[in-house]
């Protein structure tokens, strides 16, 4: 008996708890029904219990919960706030985040499709002012003008036909 | 996501900024060369552009009179004054569109207008105006994007 005692005060809080076994609870509650220290053990626990949920309810009860959460809030912001404008700029440069895979490869992803969109229109052939005349327009009032462009080397030339120079023909 | 945000805001300042200092500004660089066919020299300077000088004209003999970066602004004309102030090259940009540079381009001498002409300079390609005279000699300007 005082061994059966003594393996069951183990079990009784667990039973208490109501975290045994089928088994278990069938050893326990018929340990229950001869021995009167135990029950009395289960009873002790039981009025335990009642005396600190009934006040702790009562705690609750009155407590206001979402002043609490201000409270909380406002500290929060009064850590960063001492936070110096360095501080607080590397923190928002860090972009260690951005290495998260849930990050990289859906970006990853995006800019690769996005090429594939594009990549038709970027690389289209299309008449640009590169391939066109290099000379919008060319006017002398004096003498004649000559152009010629090459395009390997890429080179543009105008040419003044000017006569011999004045000061050269005076002097 | 607020991080994300706030980096992608920065980027789009960033890249606005340096886009906006970009804007309405290019650099050439403008060579005024003096050819002629008395004598046979060319100018070490000049090497770069030896087989396109030697290619395009029949001059023997070049020399580098001056060579200049200039970046040009938006309607800011700029000049370059050769044989002693008597031909002057007035450079002015007048647009940009898609990365090509539209310049127009004055040649003067002793105050007569002898060429105007507007190009399109764009990144790789160089624009030869030649032709005013300086005694044997004739003045060639380069002009070379670099943007």
């Amino acid at each position: 008996m005082k061994d059966s005692c003594s393996s069951v005060t183990k079990l009784l809080e667990k039973y208490f708890d109501q975290e045994v076994t089928d088994k278990e609870r069938f050893l326990v509650e018929g340990h229950l029904q001869d021995c009167l220290v135990c029950r009395n053990a289960l009873r002790s626990m039981e009025e335990l219990r009642t005396l600190i949920k009934v006040p702790v309810e009562k705690a609750v009860q009155k407590e206001d919960f979402p002043w609490v959460w201000q409270k909380i809030e406002r500290e929060i912001r009064s850590t960063q706030e001492k936070l110096t404008w360095w501080q607080f700029l590397r923190s928002r440069l860090d972009v260690s985040p951005l290495f998260k895979k849930k990050v990289w490869i859906p970006a990853v992803a995006t800019v690769a499709v996005l090429l594939f969109l594009t990549a038709q229109i970027v690389f289209e052939k299309t008449p640009s002012y590169t391939d066109a005349s290099v000379v919008d327009y060319v006017e002398s009032q004096t003498d004649n003008v000559m152009v010629y462009q090459l395009e390997k080397p890429k080179v543009t030339v105008i040419w003044l036909f000017e006569g011999p120079e004045k000061d050269q023909t005076t002097s | 996501m607020k991080r994300t945000l706030f980096l992608l805001i920065l980027t789009v300042v960033f890249s606005s900024f340096f886009l906006s200092a970009a804007y309405g500004q290019v650099q050439v660089r403008l060579r005024v060369i003096r050819a002629s066919s008395v004598g046979q020299s060319f100018d070490p300077s000049l090497r770069d552009v030896r087989n396109e000088l030697g290619s395009l004209f029949s001059f023997t003999s070049y020399h580098l009179l001056g060579d200049e970066n200039l970046n040009l602004t938006l309607n800011r004309p700029v000049s370059i004054s050769a044989h002693e102030g008597r031909i002057v090259l007035e450079t002015t940009l007048v647009g940009l569109n898609r990365g090509v540079a539209e310049v127009r381009m004055r040649v003067v001498r002793g105050g007569t207008e002898i060429l105007n002409t507007r190009v399109r300079l764009s990144p790789g390609r160089t624009v030869l105006i030649g032709g005013p005279r300086v005694r044997e000699a004739v003045i060639i300007y380069a002009l070379h994007a670099r943007f």
